[in-house]
């Protein structure tokens, strides 16, 4: 028994020596850590998954780059054309790209790549097309059964990086998981679902977007993906060395960050909006009058200044400030106005007693709030209930996990929630407002014909961007004046790095932290 | 009816107060039940004692450091941070208490039913019962909250199915000891009726063990309300409840760590109380070996 | 005789089992929410969402749905996840060895510190070790155990920076989950050990043999330790799905992959073969701690074997 304690001591000693070992730093390499929302991807197939990652980014490249701006960017496409009716693009491909396993890039690649979303739940990315052609080895016409105004986005979508046709047929089910090839600057090295995945570089790399600064190469040799599944454990490891960049930190963590001297954060705007729901269904907020006040009660600017310490901005309507169809009558817009709140409830009918608490009827202005676990929603959430406890409404949290909430939603059990959502399109309006998706998504279980024609003329008889985005406004103003949510807040996606260890280009090109990032990328001597 | 509450009342007189200010006689016992009860009196009186509403925000003061006039200092949305530790009190307190309280119900009955009847109908709860044993509690706790919800209410009965098994297997082997010996026997042989025999010689003397280890089970369901409400599966917000206090992450522990450390000690400090109290009752009562039997 | 218990107690693990399934399958199915939702996205259409829900034959009849499941479980086929798009077999594959190191060396480390601890407290006539000891056992029975993990973390990880904050990489990575999980299994195994030796120091042949004048270190280890380990190897085997499953809070806070967050991460997601399958694992893995334990007992005792079968 005394040896074997004495092995265990030794053994403690050896363990603690390659602890020190492993902080050294080792030569133009990267760690980075996934943000909590990108979490358990299980492979890298971006055809059929449902859940892809940063690192898809840095395998694949796509025809389109989307910018901060929402502007787009040629890239395996060095042009296109869309035809007047739009029933047909045209593209223009970039001469001498090669996969990763030395097969070329050209017309019949993407002719090839289109079909293999036929019965897979990416299908709708390329449902407008009807078919692909191959007019020369260069140039590539897609025939659209439908003007899709929208087709940009789609491409620039991280489901619409471009596999290796070979690859992808002969692999079958481990495509993704075992290999996958790209054209991107960096190559499949490993994948250890739910830990790690490590990428080396894609040396012929020389086809890079005008995105990044640097077209040729990557710096960085090898870049190490971590999952760390809680933000705070993340966090931690990036202070002391375990990771070198650490992708979406939550926003109440920049204070913290901000006292360490070697980790810097850079701020991209985000792509989403954190609202409130409001169901028209539930009673009290059948009455129009109930919603209105409830949306005057909530101070978009205290929130930011309080919880977020004045990073990100205030959110007044649906969409993300970026986004055209955002610039609706500043008369519609969601804002401040606690007397006007309180007014509106007198009107209809709540009035205050003795208590906190406005009665009509003898009922009491009692609601429930519900929000997903995650501390970024609890804290909102626990300022929202102190908000409209200040208009004499007073809301129970209850706070679920995400399949749960969902199952609440749809089950019509739900008042108000607190959620969020990361989608850099207007038919994000489709998705949360459509008559066709009562419960879930559609949380405010809002169903009104004039919505639903506004809803069908945005989404199938938009002819061109231009007609799109006045549709899409239209509808936008139509589902604010029926006050169906509360606008909180529009994050930023943050990234912070250990400065000591990596550059990172600030500001950071493109809408999400992908290669043209990464290819500019170092590592500090 | 009538009946089951007089076998109550003599189950608790069986149980006896005198043991109690046994327990009292050693000074472990002294500091550790005085410290229980003053933490209970701080719980039941918790509105005159905190210094401020366990809810009231104010966010310009979030995280402020212990000082004036936030001895702990407070939370992110600058709540107290003592006044949430003493309402945290009530809440982990009285959920654990009573979740252990109705596993103690259950789990006798199961247990003493089984040792008396014996035969199928025990082999039935016992092998059901060590399978909930066998698995993590933190597992079972948190399958059973994923099912019927969030909430103080779930957490309670989380727990008590948790610590079921626990309850059932004293009883059962209180009864199978106490059925081998000879005042039982002499009983039966008189031509007693069995529910008669269950009810007034055997489950009070199994009782002071059952209700000893319930006390000290009070502490471990403290715990795994804490465990739970790291998770964020306890207490809802802002109803504090030490464990739902911790759940804010690692990180607050660099930028607030009295936001986390406090609740942490209020939880090892009370745990601690309990099982030296606990101990001592078992000293006292003199009962160490029947508690193991199971 | 021993065999012939050890064949009666296997084969009653067969009604067991299945029961077992039927209610683990109930228990998923009963859980608010279904899988689906975490498949679709902003742009599929309600008829997409209908055609994965008859894709994975969700709109089957539980009990169809059942014999469906239990059907491929006869012929080792753990089904495919919904969600994580895997094989589950594969996918307990990949975790599994995680636990099992975690496991075992948590194992170890608790019933060897525990042991020891145990044997010293039963042992000593000093009053200060006895207390000290107590006072371990005590701390480690009760402290929580993501309480610990965190303050571990805050000292060793952050501070003195001498292990990784997280992770799974390595030896290093592994010592304070080890600790923290051991923490808690040292306090056990040390009452069990201690009182058992207490136990067994009361018996006849234990006074006989000091009669006898052999030397206390001799009947320590040669006759009262071997005799005090049957309560330590049976509480330890019924253990097994602690060690399996009850590493959650541990990996969770340590970010480590398991058998225990692919568990949850599955029943957040309602991955339902995902569930079934980890369960039904962790049931077999118990069930087979259980035999074990059982069988060690029977072995040692054979009025045991008789009573029993």
């Amino acid at each position: 028994m005394r040896y074997a304690t004495k092995t265990m001591l030794l053994s403690g000693t050896a363990l603690i020596a390659a602890g020190f070992l492993a902080t050294a730093a080792l030569a133009q390499e990267a760690t980075i850590a996934f943000s909590s929302g990108e979490l358990g991807a299980t492979s890298y197939n971006p055809v059929t998954s449902s859940n892809l990652n940063s690192a898809t980014g840095l395998i694949y490249d796509r025809l389109v780059e989307q910018d901060a701006d929402q502007s787009y960017h040629p890239h395996l496409a060095t042009s296109w054309e869309e035809a007047d009716d739009g029933l047909s693009w045209t593209f223009k491909l970039k001469d001498g790209v090669t996969f990763h396993d030395g097969t070329p890039f050209n017309a019949q690649t993407v002719a090839d790549w289109i079909p293999d979303f036929t019965g897979t739940e990416n299908e709708y990315l390329v449902a407008a097309i009807a078919s692909v052609e191959v007019v020369d080895d260069l140039t590539v016409k897609f025939v659209m059964s439908r003007p899709e105004p929208n087709l940009l986005y789609n491409l620039s979508s991280a489901f619409m990086g471009i596999p290796g046709q070979a690859a992808y047929d002969a692999m079958g089910d481990d495509y993704g998981v075992t290999g996958a090839v790209g054209t991107g600057p960096f190559k499949f090295d490993s994948f250890a679902i739910g830990l790690e995945t490590v990428l080396v570089r894609n040396d012929d790399y020389a086809w890079a977007s005008d995105l990044s600064e640097n077209q040729g190469a990557a710096h960085l040799e090898r870049v190490t993906f971590r999952e760390v599944p809680d933000q705070s454990t993340a966090f931690l490891e990036l202070k002391t060395g375990g990771i070198d960049v650490l992708l979406g930190v939550p926003t109440d963590f920049l204070e913290i960050l901000k006292a360490e001297s070697n980790i810097a954060t850079i701020q991209m705007p985000g792509t989403g909006i954190n609202y409130m729901p409001i169901n028209v269904t539930s009673a009290p907020f059948d009455d129009i009058k109930v919603r209105e006040a409830v949306g005057l009660a909530i101070d978009q600017d205290a929130i930011v200044a309080s919880i977020y310490n004045g990073v990100g901005a205030a959110a007044h309507n649906f969409l993300i400030s970026s986004l055209p169809e955002s610039q609706v009558d500043p008369a519609l817009e969601v804002s401040y106005d606690p007397e006007r709140a309180k007014a509106l409830l007198d009107e209809a009918g709540w009035v205050m007693g003795d208590g906190a608490v406005r009665m009509k009827d003898g009922v009491p202005l009692s609601v429930k709030l519900f929000t997903q676990n995650g501390t970024e929603f609890t804290a909102l959430t626990q300022v929202v209930q102190a908000q409209i406890a200040a208009i004499g409404m007073q809301a129970d949290i209850t706070v679920f996990d995400s399949s749960t909430i969902r199952d609440e939603y749809k089950e019509n059990r739900h008042q108000l929630a607190v959620r969020g959502y990361d989608w850099n399109n207007a038919d994000i309006l489709d998705w949360f407002f459509s008559g066709e998706r009562l419960g879930y998504p559609n949380i405010s279980m809002w169903n009104d014909p004039e919505g639903q024609r506004l809803n069908l003329v945005a989404m199938t008889e938009s002819k061109n961007s231009a007609e799109r985005e006045a549709n899409f406004k239209a509808y936008h103003e139509y589902i604010l004046s029926q006050h169906l949510f509360v606008p909180l807040y529009q994050p930023t996606t943050n990234i912070a790095y250990n400065k000591d260890r990596v550059t990172v280009p600030d500001p950071i090109r493109g809408t999400r932290f992908r290669s043209q990032t990464v290819l500019d990328m170092t590592v500090v001597e | 009816m009538t009946s089951m509450t007089g076998t109550a009342a003599r189950m608790l007189a069986g149980f006896g107060t005198t043991s109690l200010g046994r327990a009292f006689g050693t000074w472990l016992g002294r500091i550790a039940g005085g410290f229980l009860i003053l933490l209970l009196l701080t719980a039941i009186f918790a509105p005159w004692i905190a210094p401020f509403d366990y809810a009231a925000q104010d966010l310009l003061n979030g995280n402020a450091p212990p000082g004036w006039p936030h001895l702990l200092g407070t939370d992110q949305f600058g709540r107290d941070v003592l006044s949430r530790v003493i309402y945290g009190a009530r809440t982990s307190l009285s959920v654990s208490a009573t979740a252990i309280a109705m596993s103690v119900g259950v789990g006798m009955t199961l247990g003493a039913a089984a040792g008396y009847f014996g035969g199928f109908f025990e082999r039935a709860v016992m092998t059901v019962v060590d399978l909930t044993w066998s698995f993590p509690d933190i597992l079972i706790a948190l399958i059973f909250v994923a099912i019927i919800g969030p909430g103080l209410t779930s957490t309670m009965f989380a727990i008590a199915i948790a610590y079921l098994a626990q309850f059932t297997r004293l009883t059962r082997a209180q009864i199978v000891r106490l059925k081998r010996e000879t005042f039982i026997e002499a009983t039966i042989n008189l031509g007693a009726r069995p529910r008669h025999i269950l009810l007034k010689h055997l489950l009070p003397n199994a009782v002071a063990p059952v209700i000893v280890v319930g006390m000290l089970a009070i502490g471990d369901g403290i715990v795994l309300e804490a465990t739970l409400g790291f998770f964020g599966l306890g207490a809802q917000p802002p109803t504090p409840s030490w464990g739902a206090m911790m759940s804010s992450g690692t990180a607050q522990l660099f930028l607030s760590p009295w936001v986390i450390i406090f609740p942490g000690v209020a939880v090892a400090v009370t745990v601690v109380a309990v099982n030296l109290f606990g101990d001592e009752l078992i000293r006292a009562l003199d009962i160490r070996d029947r508690i193991r039997g199971a | 005789m021993l065999l012939r218990y050890i064949f009666f107690r296997t084969l009653m693990l067969i009604p067991v089992s299945i029961s077992i399934s039927v209610v683990i399958f109930m228990i998923v199915h009963l859980l608010p929410g279904d899988p689906i939702d975490n498949l679709i996205r902003v742009g599929s259409s309600p008829d997409d969402r209908a055609a994965l829900v008859a894709k994975y034959g969700l709109d089957q009849p539980l009990l169809v749905q059942y014999f469906r499941w239990i059907g491929a479980m006869f012929h080792g086929d753990f089904g495919e996840a919904i969600v994580l798009r895997r094989p589950v077999a594969d996918l307990i594959g990949q975790n599994l060895p995680y636990s099992l190191q975690l496991g075992a060396l948590a194992f170890a480390f608790s019933s060897i510190v525990g042991i020891v601890l145990g044997t010293i407290s039963a042992t000593t006539r000093s009053a200060v070790v006895e207390q000290f000891v107590r006072g371990f056992i005590l701390l480690g029975s009760t402290v929580p155990g993501f309480w610990l993990a965190l303050l571990m973390i805050l000292f060793f990880a952050v501070q003195l920076q001498w292990f990784p904050v997280s992770g799974a990489k390595g030896w290093e990575s592994l010592v304070l989950p080890v600790l923290t999980i051991g923490f808690g299994g040292v306090a056990l195994v040390a009452r069990v050990t201690r009182v058992a030796l207490m136990d067994v120091r009361r018996e006849d042949f234990v006074t006989l043999l000091h009669a006898k004048g052999l030397p206390s270190r001799t009947i320590l280890t040669r006759h009262l330790l071997p005799h005090a380990m049957l309560p330590v190897v049976t509480i330890l085997a019924l253990r097994i799905g602690w060690i399996l499953g009850g590493a959650v809070t541990v990996e969770f806070v340590f970010g480590r992959p398991g058998l225990g967050s692919l568990l949850i991460r599955a029943l957040g997601q309602r991955d339902y073969p995902v569930v079934q399958g980890c369960l039904l694992m962790l049931a077999l893995a118990v069930m087979l701690g259980t035999l074990i334990g059982d069988v060690a007992q029977a072995a040692m005792d054979p009025r045991i074997r008789e009573a029993r079968t």
